[in-house]
């Protein structure tokens, strides 16, 4: 049979018939994976002996998951050196979830050394590459995640944002990436980065694996402090509404965009506009604050996270940080040092109260606030360092929500002149996942996304 | 906020003793350029007006929270787990460095 391109659902109902037996998903997606790594360096780690479970909604299941992921067993090196030899004795709560719904996990996808970057290529462990170009960044930090799923080495991945991390690489290779609120799904056994903004998400091919695996990862951890005590939707069942929207679009969000991008954006626009959405200009604080507030916070929290690496109890010892992580400690070592504490860390903390009540005036006016998800496509590898802040600007419109908690999603909205993938992101209000799916999913209903996922299936038949 | 910050060679040095983290020279030139950089970018924050804003440390509102007493511990690892990732141990312990 050829699997070619099925969904997650699509693959739950192929096992339900036994058209298919997990024993051999999990060969052809392990098989797939070795023979396209070469090429993409899109995994870190093959779990090989992993086996799913015959009983849960996801029985039979194979997925890949970010190596930052803590797997009992298996390696999790956050693509640091320093973790190279790193092999957890214990299960993240995600991947707990998970696999009590019944997923194996064949995979370990490569990503940014402690997700900070936005390309992959401060990975210790070489970049990974765009299925769209492999002279390209699939984008970062879940670049890996993102890139399998796009060539179809994997149904789903999960991934994990910091700011930008899910959408900006969904983006750039084609596929679907959300990023739930803040304290919707555990962060326990995910190495920690900014732990005031850190938040696992699936990377997917349809709206509705994504709904489905949100359902499984959400909710409240006892071993997580910062998750909410909120019901968990039906979000699968959800996206059946036929729900209108009014939608807020806004000048700020797009500056500095490039024209393809803001152009296929602006026929997204026009597509929701057809299908009877409201449409409503919007006025929001500039992305730019979010990205000094993500800065500051950020830095700060990865240098009090980064400080349990003394190669005492685990792992390597401090030598073995790369550039970028050192230059990160050093900058929140300084944000938090006597006499700097107000100056950086506070300002940057209210500030961000500023952006949470910005994002919460406007969402008493629309449901939704839609915009570009990068202000531009793939850059080619390499290319990042031209840049200040070695990229963070490909991040710029991905930070607001981030900072804020609120849930986003990125779907592909066309290609550029260059065949390269166009992202679509749409921001969502506090714990408000099922709206954002919603209205994705009936995007994908009137589009298809333009062919783009199964396209992008073709490059990798 | 001190307007155009710039950090001088042994400011990143002593930043680097801080943190217990070894430079090369030049990681110490291109630390201290990029970091001066970020530290400019920074700034605009500046152009707001943050008087009597409350801070946020977390988005969620959640106060609290904790383990009720007699809480039966589920996650607790043995010696030899915990014991597992380290590459220096000696009867059972963690060898860490002197430091009287």
């Amino acid at each position: 049979m050829n699997l070619l391109g099925k969904s997650l659902t699509q693959l739950q109902s192929l096992l339900k018939s036994k058209e298919v037996t997990p024993s051999e998903l999990t060969s052809y997606f392990t098989e797939r994976s070795k023979r396209y790594n070469k090429d993409l360096n899109a995994y870190l780690t093959f779990a090989d002996k992993e086996v799913s479970s015959s009983r849960g909604e996801l029985a039979g299941i194979p997925l890949s998951i970010k190596d930052n992921f803590c797997t009992k067993g298996v390696k999790t090196t956050a693509a640091s050196k320093v973790l190279e030899n790193f092999i957890p004795p214990y299960d993240a709560t995600v991947v707990t979830n998970l696999k009590n719904a019944g997923v194996s996990f064949f995979g370990k996808t490569n990503m940014d050394a402690w997700a900070h970057g936005s390309s992959t290529e401060t990975s210790d462990f070489g970049p990974a590459k765009n299925p769209w170009s492999i002279e390209r960044t699939p984008g970062g930090s879940s670049g890996g995640s993102a890139s399998a799923v796009s060539a179809y080495l994997s149904p789903a991945s999960i991934g994990s944002e910091t700011a930008g991390s899910i959408r900006q690489p969904a983006s750039w290779c084609g596929v679907i990436g959300l990023k739930p609120s803040y304290g919707r799904v555990s962060r326990y056994g995910v190495v920690a980065m900014g732990s005031s903004l850190d938040c696992p998400g699936p990377i997917t091919s349809t709206v509705e694996d994504a709904a489905l695996l949100l359902k499984i990862i959400a909710g409240k951890d006892k071993y997580d402090a910062t998750t909410a005590d909120i019901p968990v939707v039906d979000y699968q069942s959800f996206l059946q509404k036929k729900n209108t929207y009014t939608i807020g679009i806004t000048d700020e969000y797009f500056v500095g965009v490039n024209n393809e991008v803001k152009q296929k954006v602006m026929e997204s626009i026009s597509v929701f506009e057809r299908i009877g959405h409201k449409v409503k200009k919007i006025k929001l604080m500039a992305p730019k604050y979010a990205v000094s507030v993500y800065t500051i916070i950020q830095r700060a929290e990865v240098s009090s996270n980064l400080g349990r690496y003394t190669g005492i109890r685990f792992g390597k010892d401090r030598s073995f940080f790369g550039g970028e992580a050192k230059k990160r400690i050093m900058l929140g070592t300084y944000s938090l040092s006597h006499g700097y504490y107000d100056a950086y860390y506070k300002t940057a903390q209210k500030v961000r109260t500023l952006i949470i009540e910005d994002f919460k005036r406007v969402f008493n006016e629309v449901d939704v606030i839609l915009s570009p998800t990068t202000p531009g496509t793939a850059l080619r590898l390499g290319e990042f360092a031209k840049y200040p802040f070695f990229g963070e600007v490909m991040d710029i419109l991905n930070e607001p929500a981030a900072v804020a908690g609120i849930p986003a999603i990125s779907v592909p909205c066309g290609l550029d002149s260059q065949g390269l993938p166009v992202g679509l992101q749409i921001m969502g209000k506090y714990f408000d996942e099922k709206s954002v799916l919603n209205l994705a999913y009936q995007f994908e209903k009137e589009t298809n996304f333009f062919d783009v996922i199964k396209n992008g299936f073709q490059n990798y038949h | 906020m001190k307007k155009t910050v710039n950090l001088s060679k042994e400011d990143i040095l002593h930043l680097a003793q801080l943190a217990n983290l070894k430079l090369s020279e030049k990681e110490v030139i291109t630390f201290q350029k990029q970091l001066t950089e970020t530290l400019d970018y920074v700034e605009n924050l500046n152009e707001l007006n943050i008087k009597d804003i409350t801070p946020t440390n977390y988005s969620t509102d959640i106060k609290n929270c904790t383990f009720d007493d007699g809480t039966v511990c589920e996650r607790m690892f043995s010696q030899e787990e915990a014991l597992e990732n380290t590459n220096e141990k000696k009867n059972s312990y963690f060898v860490v460095k002197r430091i009287m």
